[in-house]
């Protein structure tokens, strides 16, 4: 029985991981959570493809990515894969749990005001959605997929993450 | 079944979030501003407390004057009146959870503990957006409680 947590505790742990970063200015706090989340991805990735056969082809390792690896890292699976057949890939996920919290204060009623508040909140997603975009990272590039994510969160809490494989 | 508002205040007394749905007796006729009314239901509590600790006839210790730890000696959870009747919770951290409803509600602890663990907890605290102790009114967890709120029908 593999040791567990409770998801309560990875959840302030990912958030205040953020804060902490954010406040002190020593180093750049989004490379900080980016080497963070690279190194821990590649770790997972080693741990759940343990026993299982080989993954060959960039588009079965994104299809990994997007059932077991979603499935055991943010416990639900991708809910839309897209392709340009070229190397870019768009997973969306329509209630990326990771960002499921993030609320703002309701805006005011006024037109311009509005817009302002719901990009603020586009804004505040973007930083908390570099260490899962790392994660991802990490994972492709240990089953040798070498790739950038980015990641968009125009409305939270669905959220796409796009995956731009590094030609050779 | 109606519900009239509810507040929760944090350890050092400070509102943190006031919502009413119904209360037809304004705020000046009773206790003159917000921040009045604010406070003296915050004083309301900590007289109470001492005072059902004070005359409690079973226990036998706490000297009088002892300051009260929180889930210590006996704790209130409501009173009644002719027109209202008001539940209260007091969390381990201090968060006092106070809501008004009308006299026929009955016991409503479980409704006030969920909505302390599953609408407070989840939607607050777990918020990166917002930071302890301060005033909060973030969109998610006004939505589920009014929605819980209404499934109880109040």
């Amino acid at each position: 029985m593999p040791r567990q947590c409770s998801e309560t505790c990875l959840e302030l742990l990912a958030l205040e991981l953020v804060r902490a970063y954010g406040r002190q200015s020593r180093v750049p706090p989004a490379a900080a959570v980016d080497a963070i989340g690279f190194r821990t991805g590649r770790q997972l990735a080693e741990r759940y493809t343990a026993n299982r056969a080989r993954l060959g082809e960039p588009l079965e390792v994104i299809k990994f990515v997007c059932k077991e690896f979603w499935m055991e890292v943010f416990r639900k699976q991708v809910d839309n894969l897209r392709t340009n057949h070229r190397g870019t890939f768009v997973l969306k996920d329509n209630t990326f749990r990771w960002l499921a919290k993030l609320s703002v204060d309701p805006a005011p009623p006024a037109g311009a005001a509005a817009t302002r508040a719901v990009a603020s909140v586009a804004e505040l997603a973007r930083d908390y959605l570099v260490l899962p975009c790392a994660l991802v990272r990490g994972a492709l590039a240990h089953l040798g997929v070498n790739a950038a994510v980015t990641a968009e969160a125009a409305v939270p809490p669905a959220c796409e993450f796009t995956v731009t494989i590094k030609p050779r | 079944m109606v519900a009239y508002n509810i507040y929760f205040f944090n350890r050092q007394g400070t509102c943190l979030y006031y919502y009413e749905w119904h209360r037809p007796k304004s705020v000046r006729q009773g206790a003159g501003t917000s921040a009045d009314d604010q406070k003296m239901m915050f004083g309301l509590f900590f007289s109470l407390k001492t005072f059902a600790a004070a005359m409690d006839p079973r226990q036998d210790n706490k000297s009088l004057g002892a300051p009260l730890r929180i889930g210590e000696a006996c704790t209130f959870h409501s009173f009644c009146t002719n027109n209202y009747k008001l539940h209260f919770l007091e969390s381990p951290s201090g968060l006092k959870i106070v809501l008004n409803t009308g006299p026929d509600a009955g016991d409503l602890r479980d409704h006030l503990n969920y909505i302390y663990g599953a609408i407070y907890v989840e939607c607050v605290l777990k918020n990166p957006a917002y930071t302890p102790g301060r005033p909060f009114s973030c969109e998610l967890f006004t939505a589920r409680l009014h929605h819980y709120i209404r499934s109880l029908g109040l």
